[in-house]
Parts: C-alpha cells; sequence; structure tokens
C-alpha cells in the first residue's frame, strides 16, 4: 500500500470515528438529559415545570431535529449554554484546559523518561536484582488506585518538602503585594508537582512495563545475536538495535494512552482540588450540567480519536516495512 | 588455521543439573580448506561453532581451546574472543533471513563491523559494501534497501556478504539453506564454493558449514565430521566418509538419505539421540547401533585413526576388540 | 482497519492483547513473571479471599458501629486504629474486601461474558459479522472510560448490581479482542475442519471444539479484567458515586479523603485500603498473566546478557580415553 494511500486511509477512517463519535455523543447526552429531567425530585419539579425545562433544553422537538440542530450549532462551535451558569459552555472550558494541560504534560514527560530509563535498564539486565527491582516498583505503581497514591502523597511527602496540595495558587499571592511574573510562575509550578507526580507515577508503572516487555521482545530477535557476532558492544547493541527497534511497539502504545489520560487524571484533579478539566467533569456531573458534561466527553473523545490516529501515523512513518 | 582443541560445553539446566552439549570436539583447518559438520539435531554442531565465537549464554560453561593461528582465543572467555568477532571469524546464522534488523537498510548493517573495526568507514565503506553486494550476486544499488524488500534467498545471499565484511580468515555457516526453496538452495551452495574457493586462495579463508543434509557437504566441502552426542565420531576427507565409513552412525546416516536416481531403500536410523544431561556408559551411539559389541555397552570408544586424516570413534576399529569377536 | 491492527493481531496471537488503555497491559504483561510469582499470587488472593468470605466472623467489631474514639491511631484493641466516626478500622478493610472482590468479580464476569460472545461471533463467522462488531469494538475502544463510567454512576447506579454491569459494558472489549484472535486460530485448526466436514453444525462445533480450546485464556483474561474492575469500582466510589449503603476499600478510601484524614494525620484510615488494592491487582495481575503465559509460551531466549558464559579450567579427565 503506497504512503499517501495510507495516510489518507486513516485519517479518513478517523473522520467517519469522529462524526460516529459526535452522533452517539448526541444520543447519549439527549438520553441522559431526557432520563434526568424525568428522574428530577425536588419540590418544585412539578409537571409543568418538566415540561418546561425539556423545553429549554430543547427535548420536544423531533429527535432528527435536535440533531441536525446539534451539528449545526457544532459547526459553528456552539457548544450551548452551561445549566446552572448560563454562560456558553465554550467559556467555562478555556481556564481548565489551560490548568490541566500542563499538569498532565508534566506527569506524562516524567513517566514516558523515567519508565523508558527504568525498563531499558531492567530489559538489559535482565535476570539481576536491578531488572527485579525495577519490575515490581514499576508493576507496584501500577497496581495502585491513583487517588489512594495522591492521599498518599499529600500524607507522607506534602509536609516533608513543603508542597501546596490543593488548588492552583496560593491565595495571597499577589493580594497584598505585587507579585512578580516569575512569583506566579514558580507558584503555579509548586501546586502541579504533586499532581503531575502522583499521575505519573501511577504512568510510569505502566510505562515501564511496556518498555522493558517491548526491549525484551527485540532482545530475543536474531539480529541481536549477530549485532553480537559482529561485534559490537552490549550498550550499542541496545541501544541501535534494541531500543531503537523496540520504540516503534512503545510509541504507538504510548501515543494510544495518552487519549485516555485526561480521564485518568480525574481523581487526581480531585484528590488536589485542582481546577482543570477533570475537576470540571466532576462538578458538572453534580451539578447536572449536561450541556457541558457533552462538550467535555466529546472534547475528550475527540483526543482519544486524535491520539489513535497520531500513533497510527507515528507507526507508519517510523516502520519502513510499512512504507514500501 | 584455526583448530579447535578438546572443547566441551555445558549449560546450566533449571533443575540444578547440566547438559553436557559438547564433549570433547577437536579439528584443525588449514587455509582455505572447507569442513562441513554433520549431523542430527541436539547434537552439539551449532553449539560448537557458537563457542568458537563466544556466543554463548550466560547459562553455559567451557573449556578446551580455539586457537586461531596458534593463540587461545577461548582463554580468558568473552574477553579474549570478542575483539576477534567477524574481523577474524564470522557467522552466517541459520535463518539469516531473519540476521538483518528490518528498521535499517542492508547497507548500513553490512558497513557497520566496518566502521566498528575501523576496517573502513564513510564513502570507502559504502564502496566496499557494493563490492560485497555485487560478489554475491545483488546488484550494488540495493544497499539502500530494507530487508524486507529482499527475497528469502537475496536476504541470504546479503547475510552472507555482510560476513565478510571485514575479510575474516574463518567463515562459520550454520545451516545456510535451510528454509530456502530447493532452487534457492542450490544457488546459494554453489555461492559459497565459489567465495570459499576464490576467497580461500586469495586470503587463506577456511569455513566450517553446519547442517544436518549430506548432499550438501558433499557439494561444497572438501573435509567432513560427523558429530553424534556431543563429539565427533568420524572425521575425514570427503570421499573417504562417503566411500568407506568407518563409523556405523556415518554408514546409516547416508543410508537413510534418500537417492534421488538410486533404487535402494530409504532406511531410517530407528531410535532417539540419548540425553545428554546425564553420564553415557559405553558409546554413546551403541543403542542405535546394528553393528555393536558386546565392549561397546562399557568402554567409551577412543578417537582412532584408520587412514591418515581418517578418524573415527568406534570400537569396531580397533583390530583387538574386533578380532575378539563379539 | 487500523494499521495497529497488525500489531494487535501479531501481539493477540503471540502474546498480548490490544491497545485499548486497560489491555495496553496485556502486551506490556507478557515476559514478566514466572511460576514462582504465579503461586504467590495465589497465595494473596486465597488469604483475602479467605478474609471475604469469612469477614463477619473474624471482624474483631462491627465494622459500622462507633466502637472507639474518632480517629485513634493503632493500639491493641484496634489494631489498624479507628477511622472518623470512631468505627474499628481493621473491621473496615475486613469488611470492605467483601465488596470489592465481589463487584470485581462479578462485573469482570458480565465483561467476560459480553466480550467472549462478541469474540466469538466474531472469530467464528468472519465475514460481514466479523467487520460489524469489530467496528462497534472500535467504537467503544474510543470512548474514554472513567468519565463514561463515572457519568453512568452517577445516573443510574447508586446500587452495587448497577456499577457491576456499568464496568462490565464498558470494559468488555479487550477480551473481545483477544478471544476473537483465539477463535479465528482455532477454526483453522484440523480438527475443526473435520468436524465440519463430518456435518457438524455450527453450535456444535461452537461448543464442543472451539470453546474448550478457548476457555483457559477466557479465564486468564477473566482474572486480569477483575484487577481493571476493582480499580473501576475505587474509582466510582472514590468521587461518592457508589453505593451508599456498602462498605468497600474504595468507599474507605473515599472516607479517609473526605474525613480529612491528613489534617488529621490518621495515616492509618488512608493506607491499609489502598495497599488491599494494590496487593489484590499485584496478585491478579501475576496470576492472570502467568496463565495467559503459559498457554502462548513464549520461547524467545534474549541473546543479550549482562553475565557471561564461564570458563572452566582445562580437565585431563575430561579428555575421552
Amino acid at each position: 500500500m503506497r504512503g499517501s494511500d495510507y495516510i489518507v486511509r486513516r485519517v479518513l477512517y478517523a473522520l467517519v470515528t469522529v462524526f460516529v463519535a459526535v452522533s452517539l455523543n448526541f444520543v447519549l447526552f439527549r438520553a441522559l438529559s431526557g432520563d434526568a429531567v424525568t428522574a428530577l425530585r425536588c419540590k418544585q419539579c412539578s409537571k409543568a415545570f418538566k415540561e418546561a425545562q425539556r423545553r429549554d433544553l430543547g427535548l420536544d422537538e423531533p429527535l432528527w431535529v435536535q440533531y441536525k440542530l446539534y451539528l449545526g450549532n457544532l459547526a459553528r462551535f456552539d457548544l450551548g449554554n452551561s445549566v446552572p451558569s448560563e454562560k456558553p459552555v465554550r467559556g467555562e472550558l478555556i481556564e481548565p484546559i489551560k490548568n490541566s494541560l500542563p499538569m498532565v504534560a508534566l506527569g506524562t514527560l516524567f513517566a514516558i523518561v523515567v519508565g523508558i530509563a527504568v525498563g531499558v535498564i531492567a530489559a538489559w539486565r535482565r535476570g539481576t536484582a536491578v531488572d527485579k527491582g525495577g519490575l515490581y516498583t514499576a508493576l507496584a505503581f501500577y497496581s495502585m488506585p491513583t487517588q489512594w497514591l495522591g492521599l498518599m502523597l499529600v500524607f507522607f511527602v506534602a509536609g516533608a518538602v513543603g508542597l501546596p496540595t490543593s488548588g492552583i495558587k496560593t491565595a495571597t499571592l499577589g493580594l497584598f503585594t505585587d507579585a512578580s511574573t516569575w512569583e506566579l510562575f514558580v507558584d503555579r509550578l509548586r501546586h502541579m508537582i504533586l499532581p503531575a507526580l502522583t499521575l505519573g507515577l501511577v504512568l510510569y508503572g505502566d510505562y515501564a512495563l511496556i518498555v522493558r516487555s517491548a526491549m525484551l521482545e527485540t532482545l530475543g530477535e536474531d539480529y541481536v545475536l549477530t549485532a553480537r557476532a559482529k561485534g559490537l558492544k552490549n550498550r550499542t547493541v541496545v541501544v541501535k538495535h534494541g531500543l531503537r527497534n523496540a520504540m516503534l511497539p512503545i510509541i504507538t502504545l504510548v501515543a494510544l494512552s495518552l487519549g485516555f489520560i485526561i480521564g485518568g487524571a480525574i481523581t487526581v484533579e480531585y484528590v488536589f482540588s485542582y481546577p482543570g478539566l477533570g475537576l470540571l467533569t466532576v462538578e458538572s456531573i453534580d451539578k447536572r450540567d449536561f450541556p457541558l458534561l457533552q462538550a467535555i466527553f466529546l472534547l475528550l473523545t475527540l483526543s482519544v480519536i486524535f491520539f489513535n490516529l497520531l500513533a497510527d501515523l507515528l507507526y507508519f512513518r517510523f516502520d519502513p516495512r510499512v512504507r514500501t | 588455521m584455526i583448530a579447535v582443541e578438546d572443547l566441551h560445553v555445558w549449560f546450566d539446566l533449571p533443575d540444578g543439573k547440566e547438559l553436557h552439549a559438547v564433549q570433547g570436539v577437536s579439528f584443525q583447518l588449514q587455509e582455505g580448506s572447507r569442513l562441513g559438520l554433520v549431523g542430527e539435531s541436539g547434537c552439539g554442531k551449532t553449539t560448537t561453532i557458537l563457542a568458537m565465537m563466544g556466543l554463548l549464554p550466560p547459562t553455559a560453561s567451557v573449556s578446551g581451546k580455539v586457537l586461531l593461528d596458534g593463540v587461545d582465543i577461548l582463554e580468558r572467555g568473552e574477553e579474549s574472543v570478542s575483539p576477534h568477532r567477524w574481523n577474524d571469524i564470522a557467522m552466517v546464522f541459520q535463518g539469516a533471513m531473519n540476521a538483518f534488523n528490518p528498521v535499517r537498510t542492508v547497507g548500513e548493517q553490512i558497513a557497520e563491523p566496518m566502521k566498528l573495526h575501523k576496517s573502513a568507514s564513510g564513502r570507502e565503506a559504502d564502496a566496499r559494501v557494493r563490492e560485497l553486494l555485487e560478489l554475491v550476486g545483488i546488484p550494488g544499488d540495493r544497499a539502500s534497501r530494507y530487508p524486507h524488500e529482499f527475497s528469502g534467498g537475496m536476504r541470504q545471499r546479503a547475510a552472507i556478504a555482510m560476513a565478510l565484511a571485514c575479510a575474516p580468515k574463518v567463515l562459520l555457516a550454520d545451516e545456510p539453506t535451510t528454509a530456502l526453496d530447493v532452487m534457492v538452495q542450490a544457488q546459494i551452495l554453489e555461492l559459497l564454493v565459489d567465495l570459499t574457493g576464490t576467497l580461500g586462495k586469495e586470503l587463506g579463508m577456511s569455513m566450517v558449514l553446519v547442517t544436518h543434509d549430506l548432499p550438501v557437504v558433499a557439494q561444497v566441502c572438501d573435509l567432513a565430521a560427523v558429530m553424534y552426542a556431543g563429539e565427533i565420531v568420524e572425521m575425514s576427507g570427503i570421499s573417504a566418509v562417503y566411500h568407506q565409513p568407518m563409523h556405523p552412525y556415518t554408514r546409516m546416516l547416508f543410508a537413510a538419505t534418500p537417492d534421488l536416481f538410486g533404487d535402494d531403500e530409504v532406511l531410517s536410523i530407528p531410535g532417539t539421540p540419548p540425553r545428554l544431561d546425564r553420564e553415557i556408559t559405553g558409546c554413546a551411539f551403541r543403542p542405535r547401533c546394528d553393528s555393536a559389541l558386546g565392549v561397546c555397552e562399557t568402554v567409551r570408544p577412543a578417537r582412532r585413526l584408520g587412514s591418515p586424516g581418517h578418524e573415527a570413534r568406534c570400537h569396531l576399529n580397533d583390530p583387538a576388540i574386533a578380532q575378539a569377536g563379539s | 482497519m487500523s494499521l495497529i491492527e497488525p500489531l494487535q493481531n501479531a501481539s493477540e496471537d503471540a502474546l498480548a492483547e490490544g491497545v485499548q488503555a486497560s489491555s495496553r497491559r496485556g502486551f506490556v504483561r507478557a515476559n514478566l513473571l514466572g511460576n514462582k510469582q504465579a503461586i504467590f499470587g495465589l497465595a494473596v488472593l486465597a488469604v483475602f479471599l479467605f478474609l471475604a468470605v469469612f469477614g463477619p466472623w473474624i471482624e474483631p467489631y462491627d465494622p459500622l458501629a462507633k466502637t472507639g474514639p474518632v480517629y485513634a491511631p493503632p493500639s491493641s484493641a484496634h489494631w489498624l486504629g479507628t477511622d472518623d466516626f470512631g468505627a474499628d478500622m481493621l473491621s473496615l478493610v475486613i469488611a470492605g474486601s467483601r465488596v470489592s472482590l465481589g463487584v470485581g468479580f462479578f462485573a469482570a464476569v458480565v465483561a467476560m461474558v459480553i466480550g467472549g460472545s462478541v469474540g466469538v461471533l466474531s472469530g467464528f463467522f468472519g465475514g460481514k459479522t466479523d467487520t460489524f462488531l469489530m467496528r462497534i469494538t472500535d467504537y467503544v475502544l474510543v470512548i474514554p472510560d472513567i468519565p463514561l463510567m463515572i457519568i453512568a454512576a452517577a445516573l443510574f447506579g447508586r446500587s452495587l448490581t448497577n456499577i457491576i454491569i456499568i464496568i462490565g459494558i464498558i470494559y468488555w472489549t479487550s477480551t473481545a479482542r483477544l478471544i476473537r484472535a483465539q477463535v479465528i486460530a482455532v477454526r483453522e485448526r484440523v480438527y475443526v475442519k473435520r468436524a465440519r466436514a463430518l456435518g457438524a453444525g455450527n453450535s456444535r462445533i461452537v461448543f464442543k471444539h472451539v470453546l474448550p480450546q478457548v476457555a483457559p485464556l477466557l479465564i486468564a483474561n477473566t482474572v486480569l479484567m477483575v484487577a481493571v474492575a476493582i480499580f473501576a469500582e475505587t474509582y466510582i466510589t472514590f468521587l461518592g458515586l457508589g453505593d451508599p449503603s456498602t462498605i468497600s476499600w474504595g468507599r474507605l478510601i473515599e472516607n479517609a479523603f473526605n474525613g480529612e484524614a491528613t489534617i488529621n494525620n490518621a495515616w492509618w484510615a488512608i493506607a491499609p485500603p489502598g495497599i488491599c488494592v494494590t496487593i489484590v491487582i499485584l496478585a491478579l495481575t501475576m496470576v492472570g498473566q502467568s496463565v495467559e503465559d503459559g498457554l502462548n509460551p513464549r520461547l524467545k531466549v534474549g541473546h543479550l546478557s549482562v553475565r557471561r558464559f564461564r570458563l572452566r579450567p582445562l580437565n585431563g579427565k575430561l579428555n575421552s580415553g
């Protein structure tokens, strides 16, 4: 299959998936809204009130009409209005996304770097204490519930190193005296560290295991023996033949995981009261703010699709067997 | 020239025992000669040549000498043998189709040992890569291609070219034609004969060819060593092994080889090779031998010379024992 | 079909699962562990199972009753101290095992039934059925698991049953893929073809020939799925969406969080439930992966090692006489 053919096919497939996701999103949240309205139990929730709600949410129109409306709005990036605040959903999303992204990126980067390092070394020194150590720490972190790890870090680490354990900003900073940009930046960073570390440690477990596995696979291949036979030193073999080849499955699997990380960040943000997209998700569930939820959900689904596509394309780029 | 002296290899087994895979193998190869190492799978032939390059896993222990121009390269284990890899001894592996890393070009991989051992670099290396490829019958411009773009047979040729990259003194070939179809097999063998002939004369390169396939040995080699249960049970020039085998195993091996033009029945050798994780009393082949004597059960046959350059481990060649009867 | 398919299919056939978040771990876990670990894992699971089953008789106190001061540190009366209500932590943890393990198990069964059925149907019938089912699987895979689970739990399920169903419905995809690959392999085997030639009907072939071959892998996968389900339950309850009338380890972690255990320095309220979850997940992983490895043996030997072959001194005795 020719290169450009492949790329086109993959992009088209992703677009189809986007369309399906958008539609499913519509169905899901219309159904949910309908159910939610039906399920509303409150003092003033008379039948009339519920009817009014339905009309507000546009639930009284035929489904087909609602669907077209929805698609049309999406095309104009109109995501509806948040129920409690009545403000456009679009606006509500910006700040949380700006908060989540750096934190998640920091944690993921940490996980990738440490994960690759530990995975490679463990595979290289297979069977030794180093391998077992790396393996079991990775397994341990991978088996820990994220929120629990967060709590443990708060308990045992935060106090010891003086890191903040909630929010994104020290409330008093800049309140009475001017705070420099640098101070603000550092403050932000300090608030990010624990949540990012929590996320990163759990991810690290996963990644280290992936890398170790991929390396062990690769180091069992015939061409590794040939490389040794040619007189290459172990270190050269590990990097040039082992890691170089293992990067293929590693990149793919890591890219695929990226789409799901924000979902995983939900519990972290909850523990640390970190005002990101994850926390927003929980809050909007609490408040039954369906338009906002719908938008967040769509965003998350789209990011999964995007990273899947990215993984495909990366694989394509780096595996010569596919390109010709 | 290369000589192997009393080589033993043991492998640790998970239950604490050891597998004695190679039991006292010795042979000498003069410059330009080609030795065929023949035997059933598991007889230790691959382990022997791997040991010659020190490519054994950590579960292995080795004793004996591998003398390259009189110097024991195994003397200090990995340390003393690794400088000789590819420079002096190179190998074409079994299933050499997989000897290439799929994500790098063939040319890069052929040039790799050259750069490592500093025999050539940069454009000089590229030129040599093309030369080598042409030598094995591959167009030189294929160097920039990836391994999956080659057919099985061509990859095998490329593997041979790669083995010759540093002009080694000894080429070890492990089942170079298995997994190739018959036509391609024939071509590869012809190539090996040509190469080792030419390079044998020019550079004094010798070859050890490991195979289970007798006709291959007949076609390519001038010396043959038959291995069984970790030992060389017979070794001689090619025609002597064929026409005057001294060991029943050799004889039965030939009888078991289908002869395309003959009408002889194809006989198979009943039974299986012995386990090598325990000590063997007497001759290892006795349970499957059709001419066993009483003494074969208790006494291990020693290496005995028949005619010059023809040796075997069999009591039948001992005039004293043979006369004494079964 | 995604390019990842060959990677997934190859890895499924050879050693591991596809590339959904949780099943990525399958690829990872291969090459992982050996028999000793499996036995250790089983032992650990046996202990927890025992605790879950015989809990009511082992718990030193009624887990729901206030039997001590609030946030009392571990003492001889309360080995793991007390929680924010004054209830004994040890009893709570033991009681929690029932729900956590129970939900994990049943949710995994649901996932196994759905995933197994999809996998068998898809793999056995192939063609349009296969394409259709796999497309659906692809789309389900794209939905972020945790957000969906949380939303569903918020809306439909404050009851254990609903939670079990929700978890099962979200996580069946990796099982489906794995089973499908296995079924495809089995389908091509000689005895299946022979059975068909002899006129056996589809259901007969599936039940008599295919399922027995697929069952071991299914079981191994279910074990791993239990781990996923236990995780999922902790996430749900942590966000306050669990069944309020039950105690589970996830619930205990939530309690610690809401009861501000950190401020009260009450590590004994935070650590034990999480440690239990971690240990159980570890054990399940060890066991599940060992079984999977046993079924798909990987004969690959590493060609690289930091240790070297050893030399033995020449021994005259070894020369054959």
